[in-house]
């Protein structure tokens, strides 16, 4: 008896310290008791799959189509959604000035414009778009540009559009994460920022 | 005739059911704390190809959440970042471009490296449900629910791990007690967020915005209650008609 609870004793310490406490830091993939469903054999967001031969589960779409419920990614001529213009910010050549008539600016357009602006471009713009962000303290080399300033206020609206879509110098591309409905509504509200900064 | 069992052995049938009883409470209990996501999934934190760091980028930055995780309103699943968003910072002459950490960056995205691949990096996945439970982002973020509900304080996590259990019971926990856990839609990504930070005056006014009705009779009834996390949700679920689903058909479609 004595020896059978020394044992067990010794038993439970070990379990004890071998498995540790709930919310201990590991870093093998979590066990899994009964795996039967758990991880299906299909393609999943962002994984790669083996099926391919380029080894990625994401497959592009066939030239000249869209998926359903999703916009142009890019200026290409051959996606059918939205003029030309408000797909580019361009005419041509040129940069238009003006929002294209899929854009009905409005408080709401404005509102919408600010949320995603305060995403994406305060961190190297500042929240007021003076180029004075917290990331803009980290740069190097030229400074951010100053949203705000007389020169950037003269620049046609295409422009402000293109250059959120394709970059520009050191400012990279965000026509990956910011959809062209809310390119428009940003270069709105960077209209608006201007406008109220008196400069 | 002798007695063939020495007179100890009476006591033995006694002894072993007391000795099972003891080894059977042992891996009962062992089982009760082991078998459990609570165990097997919370602080997991496997070895990233960059040790990239939420302390720096969303507390000391102050980067939103959704400049990297840009579609979690969008879509059912919160992308991770592709290489060209750390690139907008990280690239050339620009912020700790040449650090040792971001060579996997730099073999994804610059040409001009000898080790160039173009190549996605291989961040491995930390929260992941099994394929047979169905999980929406979207329906949860613009429904006043919070990354830290289910993430933890990701903004404070040096190395990101995971910090609740996403078992069934965790989300039914919350499905069929909503009011504890929403919170107006402009705080879903401040992390820190408390409800008695809320200024009183300015969440009626909210209310009021979002519903296009007066919330003065609303105020009027919380007049001597302070905010607190179940009044602000309680609020919150009336105006957006927050219904979280408990049917089985919900999450395994
Ligand atoms: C990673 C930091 C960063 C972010 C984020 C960023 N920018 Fe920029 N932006 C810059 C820098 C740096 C420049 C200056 C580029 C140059 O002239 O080389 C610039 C230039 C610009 C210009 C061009 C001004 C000109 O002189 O033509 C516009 C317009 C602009 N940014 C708008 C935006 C908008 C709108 C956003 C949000 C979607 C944004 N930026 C996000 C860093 C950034
Ligand atoms: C600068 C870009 C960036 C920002 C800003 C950012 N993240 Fe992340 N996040 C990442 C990257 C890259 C990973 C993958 C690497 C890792 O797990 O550390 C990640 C991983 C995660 C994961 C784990 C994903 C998994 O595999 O299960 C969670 C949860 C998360 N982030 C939540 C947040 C929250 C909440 C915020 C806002 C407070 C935030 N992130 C802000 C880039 C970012
Ligand atoms: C908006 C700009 C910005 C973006 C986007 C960004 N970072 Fe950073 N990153 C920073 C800043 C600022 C620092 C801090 C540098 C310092 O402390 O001097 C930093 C630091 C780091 C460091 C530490 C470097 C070192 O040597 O200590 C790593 C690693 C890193 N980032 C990885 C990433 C990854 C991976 C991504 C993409 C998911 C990313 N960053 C996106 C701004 C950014
Ligand atoms: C209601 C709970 C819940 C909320 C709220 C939530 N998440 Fe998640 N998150 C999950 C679950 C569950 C998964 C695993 C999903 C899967 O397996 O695809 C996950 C996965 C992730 C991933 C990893 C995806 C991948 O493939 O690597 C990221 C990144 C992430 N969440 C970020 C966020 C951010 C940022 C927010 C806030 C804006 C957020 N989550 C809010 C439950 C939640
Ligand atoms: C912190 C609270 C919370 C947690 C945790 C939570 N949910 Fe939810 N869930 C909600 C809310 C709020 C809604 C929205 C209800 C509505 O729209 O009326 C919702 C809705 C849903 C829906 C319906 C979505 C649709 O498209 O109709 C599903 C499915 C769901 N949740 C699954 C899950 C799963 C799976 C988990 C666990 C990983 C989980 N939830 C964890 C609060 C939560
Ligand atoms: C809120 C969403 C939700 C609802 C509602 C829900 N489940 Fe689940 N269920 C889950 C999730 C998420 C998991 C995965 C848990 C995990 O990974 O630990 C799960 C796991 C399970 C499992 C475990 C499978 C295994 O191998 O571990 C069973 C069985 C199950 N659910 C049955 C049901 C039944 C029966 C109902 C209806 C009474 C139901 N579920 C309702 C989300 C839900």
């Amino acid at each position: 008896m004595r020896w059978f609870f020394l044992i067990l004793t010794l038993f439970a310490v070990m379990l004890a310290v071998g498995y540790g406490a709930r919310g201990t830091k590991f870093s093998k993939p979590p066990f899994e008791l009964f795996p039967d469903m758990d991880r299906q054999y299909k393609v999943k967001y962002q994984k790669p799959s083996e099926f391919f031969e380029d080894g990625s589960g994401a497959r592009r779409p066939v030239v000249g189509t869209i998926p359903m419920g999703y916009q142009a990614p890019l200026n290409k001529k051959d996606t059918p959604v939205g003029s030309e213009y408000y797909r580019s910010g361009l005419f041509g050549d040129f940069y238009g000035d003006g929002f294209p008539e899929e854009v009905k600016v409005d408080a709401a357009l404005l509102d919408h414009g600010r949320r995603r602006f305060q995403i994406y471009c305060t961190p190297c713009h500042g929240e007021s778009g003076n180029g004075q962000g917290v990331v803009a303290k980290y740069w190097l080399i030229p400074p951010t540009a100053n949203l705000v300033d007389p020169r950037v206020k003269a620049l046609p609206d295409g422009q402000i559009f293109w250059t959120i879509t394709h970059g520009k110098g050191l400012m990279g591309p965000y026509s990956g994460a910011v959809p062209i409905a809310d390119r428009w509504a940003i270069t709105a509200y960077v209209r608006a920022l201007q406008g109220a900064s008196g400069n | 005739m002798g007695n063939p069992f020495p007179r100890w052995t009476n006591w033995l049938p006694v002894q072993i059911v007391i000795c099972l009883g003891a080894l059977g409470t042992v891996v009962t209990a062992w089982v009760w704390y082991t078998w459990t996501p609570k165990y097997t999934r919370v602080g997991y934190q496997p070895n990233q190809p960059i040790p990239f760091d939420h302390t720096i980028h969303a507390g000391q930055v102050g980067m939103d959440c959704r400049y990297c995780h840009s579609f979690v309103e969008n879509s059912a699943h919160s992308n991770v970042p592709n290489a060209q968003v750390c690139w907008n910072c990280h690239g050339p002459g620009k912020v700790k471009s040449d650090s040792p950490k971001l060579e996997p960056l730099r073999q994804a995205m610059d040409t001009s490296n000898s080790n160039y691949t173009g190549a996605p990096i291989r961040w491995v996945q930390i929260h992941e449900t099994p394929d047979y439970a169905y999980f929406n982002h979207s329906a949860h973020v613009n429904r006043g629910v919070s990354c830290v509900e289910c993430h933890g304080k990701v903004n404070e996590m040096p190395v990101v791990y995971h910090a609740k259990p996403l078992s069934m019971g965790f989300c039914l926990d919350c499905h069929r007690n909503v009011e504890s856990h929403l919170r107006p839609l402009d705080e879903i990504t401040n992390l820190d967020w408390e409800a008695h930070d809320l200024d009183k005056d300015q969440f009626y006014a909210y209310l009021a915005e979002k519903t296009g009705k007066p919330a003065d009779d609303l105020k009027e009834a919380d007049k001597n209650k302070e905010l607190n996390a179940r009044l602000v949700g309680a609020r919150l679920k009336e105006m957006m008609n927050v219904n979280p689903p408990q049917d089985c058909a919900a999450c395994h479609r």
